[in-house]
């Protein structure tokens, strides 16, 4: 009975989870005059005039461009950093108790939202003439990043035995040549968990893009498809279509992750 | 000999006493640099920015404490503050229960719990400006899901959400529940499967039933992972951004204004740079002593 309950409960859940984006999805491919007129939940006739209209109209396919660009660059510059620093904190005894102090300084920067420091970024990008390019919206990510990767693989580092890098290390090879070759790879599993969560959230952010690019040329796909909405009139088809395309990319790599996601999410509070 | 001469000379280069010592701040270098320049650098700089005046964009002078004495005298920050509190407190309690319901009923082993994960993280993790779309999408009173359900189901007319203040609110409050209610629900649930079993177990035994099994056992066990939740969304629910962002811009009137939604038009519409500046850092200070208090419960979880 008490499982039935459940089942059910459960399944209700899944359906309101999944009906409104079907609805977007289905918004997508519907005709302008079917969106206006018809108002059903499943397209009659199915179209692919409003996502053409947006590759035509808008610089759609530039921003895919920039937000791939962006997102690899600053994922692999913080995976890098990051992997060595959380080695370092892994692995040494620092100055003070240091290694526990920067874990700590680290995650607040994590968990500080963006939008907290967003004006002083947008000033100093300003100052720094950072804004409108590439390089201003990798180096933030790459900082934004980095303190998770760091907090993050830390704790996949801790797993690691000490005894196989000292085994390594007897047999001559230096403590980097040991990192290299025994510590990395049995890290792999946790530094793909971490990369692809570090993707989510950089195609995801918002603001920062927001503040720092005012042109198509740098503009990543979150900041395009905004600009779609604040248009006068609104093009519901355009904008449903923009909306599933931004969502695609990123529910792939999700799915692919799944299993790490809470753990990510939770700052690795639940394994 | 020669050979072994080498060998110990790069011993002694890779693994003495010299190199040994420097190498862990090496490793940590390309990371502080990073965090230095982008987050430590900008807010020095906006302390600083926070006590000059800026008109039309440009600093014209020093104000003092100014920007900050400004917060209290500014109707519409404190307004912006109510509906922020209200937003916070409202959402975050209904994910909380359902939640911590959700999770609880789903316990035991289901027929397609695997299948329903994989579809509970999609809200989570699309990107925040897509679920404003969406729920756009569900609240325009001409095309709109509710207005296609009530007259397909019942043949009525528009449903207007966004229109009125009260409706505008509980439809930020309804996208933020949709959104996280699943986070809430997977933490809980992977909380609730770690527990042991024997307490149930011995309280079953002595004739409890399910309330106060919940009460005396399952709640006080689950305490810590409940409080990681929700320090972390209150965190997040505080600087809500994108969404309102797409779904109504703070409107109708300041209805759905938040703190985020004031300090961004204050600064990036008005070119109030100062002002905007000390009204973020005063968020910050809220939002970096929830963070420690965050930290500290996350690092407890984690090591257990």
């Amino acid at each position: 009975m008490r499982r039935w309950l459940g089942a059910a409960v459960l399944l209700l859940v899944v359906v309101i989870v999944l009906v409104p984006i079907a609805f977007m999805v289905g918004t997508s491919f519907k005709s302008n005059a079917e969106i206006t007129q018809d108002l059903h939940l499943w397209p009659h006739t199915w179209t692919f005039a409003n996502y053409s209209r947006l590759f035509r109209d808008s610089y759609f396919a530039q921003y895919f461009r920039n937000s791939f660009v962006v997102c690899g660059a600053s994922v692999l510059v913080s995976l890098v950093c990051g992997s060595l620093a959380a080695y370092s904190l892994a692995r040494f005894r620092l100055l003070a108790g240091l290694e526990k102090r920067l874990g700590f300084g680290i995650l607040t920067v994590r968990i500080l939202p963006p939008v907290v420091i967003v004006v002083p970024l947008f000033l100093v990008a300003l100052k720094f003439h950072l804004l409108n390019s590439w390089l201003g919206l990798i180096l933030v990510y790459s900082a934004f990043n980095v303190s998770f990767v760091v907090w993050m693989m830390e704790s996949f580092f801790r797993e690691i035995p000490l005894d196989l890098e000292e085994a390594s290390m007897v047999d001559g090879s230096s403590r980097m040549t040991a990192f290299r070759r025994i510590v990395l790879p049995l890290a792999a599993p946790g530094l793909v968990a971490t990369a692809i969560f570090a993707v989510i959230v950089t195609y995801n952010e918002f603001l920062v893009a927001l503040v720092l690019t005012s042109s198509p040329g740098s503009q990543t796909v979150p900041v395009g498809a905004s600009t779609l909405i604040t248009r006068i009139d609104i093009d519901w088809g355009a904008m449903s279509a923009a909306g599933t395309l931004a969502a695609v990319p990123i529910v792939v790599f999700a799915l692919i992750v799944q299993r790490h996601l809470v753990r990510g999410l939770t700052l690795g509070a639940v394994k | 000999m020669a050979t072994a001469a080498a060998y110990v000379a790069r011993r002694r280069r890779t693994q003495g006493a010299g190199l040994d010592r420097v190498l862990p701040y090496l490793l940590l270098a390309p990371t502080l640099l990073l965090v230095l320049a982008v987050v430590v650098y900008p807010i020095v700089y906006g302390v600083r920015q926070s006590f000059l005046n800026f008109r039309f964009g440009h600093a014209v002078g020093s104000v003092g404490f100014d920007n900050y004495r400004q917060l209290f005298h500014d109707p519409a920050f404190g307004q912006a503050l109510w509906v922020t509190l209200k937003f916070v407190a409202l959402a975050v309690t209904v994910e909380t229960v359902l939640g911590l319901g959700l999770a609880l009923l789903v316990a035991g082993a289901l027929p397609f719990t695997r299948v329903a994960r994989l579809v509970l993280v999609v809200p989570m993790i699309v990107t925040p400006i897509v679920v404003g779309i969406v729920f756009r999408l569900i609240y325009a009173s001409d095309v709109g899901l509710l207005t296609t359900l009530r007259k397909d189901i019942f043949g009525g007319g528009p449903v207007f959400i966004l229109d009125k203040g009260w409706s505008a609110f509980l439809g930020l409050v309804a996208l933020d529940v949709w959104e996280w209610t699943p986070l809430m629900f997977l933490i809980l649930l992977a909380g609730i499967q770690s527990l042991p079993v024997e307490p149930f177990e011995a309280a079953r035994v002595d004739g409890a039933g399910g309330w106060r099994i919940f009460v005396d056992q399952t709640l006080p066990m689950l305490r810590s992972v409940l409080a990681v939740a929700i320090a972390l969304r209150t965190i997040d629910a505080f600087t809500t951004f994108d969404q309102v962002f797409v779904l109504t811009k703070g409107g109708p009137g300041t209805s759905t204004q938040l703190i985020s939604i004031y300090g961004y038009n204050t600064s990036f519409k008005f070119a109030e740079f100062g002002y905007g500046t000390a009204m973020l850092l005063a968020v910050a200070l809220v939002v970096l002593a929830l963070a420690a208090l965050a930290v500290r419960l996350i690092r407890r979880e984690a090591r257990q």
